[in-house]
């Protein structure tokens, strides 16, 4: 350090900022190294890797066998992974449009505010909890889907008949799950709509234009970039969420059956699929959004 | 404060623009409401709604604590608690102080590793974004965008090699165990990175002319001026701590440095047995109340700098 001092009259400007900025942010950088990027690391190389003792970590290289075995032998992986695709397929879009929704309504002159946003909130951090997401997964003691059922058994069913129950049972448990879901959401939505000034809207419907029209054609194109980033929050919410088929998979396979290198390849596949979606959705969503800045 | 100053000179003429603004729309709402009436009640039954689904799994929890069996029990299950009864905290009380180690030691336990967490994480996290914003060290970026890309990653699988990182430096069984792996998060430094972009290069460039040096200009002057977001960070990293049951249960091995999440778990027999989700009911609001607490104190800083940092990026 004292060689540093006397250095730092012959530094340039620049020099001395990049060494007080190094110097703030190494705390930060070795312990995300340590924890964070390493352990990947590892990972990564155990995809590539036979494990041949547990306790020390050895493994011997052996190319793509893991992959290989993952998608030709494994019986188990491709279908789960398929099925998490697929689930994320169909939650993303329904998380974004109801999320949009509450926030359009709460945004209104409504009373209570406050509290509707801190109820819709709550569940961010309550969702955290193991025993929280026990009590929402597909377990055994679901209370979400077995009190649902409840109701609908007892009364939908004698009143409608069993097909049309059978839905309003489905799209009930999906809702609360995915309500769970979409709290930041919401509260990002929110604070897009709240960006937008009353003033537009005061044009519009002098010009004669409905609600309606309002929506598609103010609302919608101003919170463009809110849907493009609710929409990748959302994908990679859903695709790391612990419910998952292939999240459980992974750690089964790690957990229970110590099977370190085929559980990292299963991630790692995932995860790359995980990010080429994302890129692509990235390039394609931001052709369609719509920018104040530049028009 | 002397942005405020700057700003309030500089803008008189769109201040009172904006007034105007205001009381135009203020006028428009009025007449809306008038015209909006049956609309009005429909918003509300809507939101109601949608609250109500929401706040179902939360009703539904704090009613499965306080269920007797013959409730748990009823088919179609209930809800709303018929019979209520204090026997699950009794129940679960009893079976927490007949183990070895006394109930208050979890709750220690609990506190202190969770309490120094958010400490050093709120510390390291926001030196480092301010760090990175501030100063824009050569090479920063590249390592944070690696670390924003790997974030999607399933976090389990790390878990086995971050144990041995732990076993590594000899953490085994402490309770640096449970809080080192735990500070330098990549979505806190995120969050606390956004904000301090806001940050007017004109205020530390001015403490930095009257002589303070950089780790002052930090903390008397980023600090205070960052706390909104810091809060947030406190309130996240408080939960995502508070509620942790997997990492003790891979790094400690002693009964004595259990957390209470884990302790819980472990005696409330899990959840989905069916004879004990009473008992599971009364651990999961026991675990939550902190949280709920927490929150409700640091609400209006935590929505500030969601609604915030979310734009921003």
């Amino acid at each position: 350090m004292g060689n540093n001092k006397t250095k730092k009259k012959g530094m340039t400007m620049r020099q001395r900022k990049t060494l007080e900025g190094l110097m703030f942010i190494s705390p930060w950088i070795i312990g995300a190294l340590l924890f964070f990027v390493y352990p990947i690391l590892v990972s990564l190389r155990l995809s590539f890797s036979d494990l041949e003792n547990v306790a020390g970590l050895k493994m011997s290289f052996n190319g793509l066998e893991n992959y290989e075995y993952l998608i030709f032998t494994d019986t188990n992986y491709i279908a789960n992974f398929l099925s998490s695709v697929k689930s994320t397929c169909l939650n993303t879009p329904i998380i974004l449009v109801f999320s949009l929704i509450i926030a359009m309504l709460i945004n209104r002159d409504i009373k209570g505010r406050g509290f509707f946003r801190t109820v819709f909130f709550l569940p961010v951090l309550l969702g955290t909890g193991y025993i929280m997401q026990q009590l929402l997964g597909t377990g055994a003691g679901d209370v979400v889907t077995n009190s649902v059922d409840g109701i609908v058994t007892g009364v939908l069913l004698k009143a409608v008949g069993a097909t049309f129950a059978g839905y309003v049972q489905t799209f009930l448990s999906t809702i609360t799950v995915v309500l769970w879901k979409s709290g930041v959401q919401i509260i990002l939505f929110l604070a897009g709509l709240q960006g937008i000034g009353a003033s537009l809207y005061e044009a519009a419907r002098c010009d004669g234009a409905t609600e309606w029209e309002n929506f598609w054609k103010i609302t919608l194109p101003i919170v463009s970039p809110i849907i493009l980033l609710n929409f990748v929050y959302s994908m990679i919410d859903q695709f790391t969420d612990s419910s998952n088929a292939i999240i459980s998979n992974i750690n089964h396979a790690i957990l229970d059956n110590a099977q370190l290198d085929i559980g990292a390849a299963m991630a790692w596949m995932y995860f790359a699929f995980t990010l080429v979606v994302c890129g692509i959705v990235l390039l394609v969503m931001r052709k369609l959004t719509f920018n104040i800045g530049e028009r | 404060m002397s942005k405020e100053k700057n700003s309030a000179s500089k803008d008189a003429g769109a201040q009172a623009a904006e007034i105007a603004a205001a009381a135009v729309r203020k006028n428009t709402a009025r007449r809306l409401r008038k015209k909006l009436k049956p609309g009005k009640i429909l918003l509300y039954v809507l939101v109601g709604a949608l609250l109500c689904f929401t706040a179902f799994p939360m009703i539904a929890m704090v009613c499965r604590a306080f269920m007797s069996l013959e409730d748990l029990f009823h088919y179609p299950p209930y809800i709303i608690v018929h019979h209520p009864t204090l026997g699950n905290f009794k129940d679960l009380f009893t079976s927490l102080s007949s183990s070895e180690v006394p109930f208050t030691r979890y709750i220690f336990n609990s506190l202190w590793v969770t309490i120094v967490t958010v400490f050093l994480s709120v510390f390291i996290c926001s030196m480092g974004a301010y760090g990175m914003v501030k100063h824009k060290p050569i090479g920063a970026a590249v390592i944070f965008n690696i670390v924003v890309a790997a974030l999607g990653f399933s976090s389990h699988v790390t878990k086995i090699p971050n144990y041995m990182v732990v076993s590594g430096l000899g953490l085994i069984n402490s309770y640096a165990a449970l809080i080192v792996p735990s500070i330098a998060t990549a979505y806190n430094f995120f969050l606390v990175k956004q904000f301090c972009e806001q940050l007017p290069d004109s205020l530390l460039e001015a403490a930095r002319i009257d002589g303070a040096k950089e780790l002052r200009v930090f903390w008397t002057i980023a600090m205070p001026l960052l706390k909104p977001a810091w809060s947030t960070l406190a309130v996240f990293s408080f939960v995502s701590n508070w509620n942790d049951s997997f990492s003790p249960l891979v790094y400690i091995t002693s009964d004595a440095m259990k957390t209470l999440p884990l302790a819980l778990q472990t005696m409330a027999g899990g959840a989905g047995v069916v004879s004990r989700s009473g008992t599971t009911g009364a651990a999961t609001l026991l675990t939550t109340a902190p949280t709920i607490i927490v929150y409700t104190i640091m609400r209006g800083r935590v929505m500030q700098t969601m609604t915030y940092s979310g734009i921003k990026s």
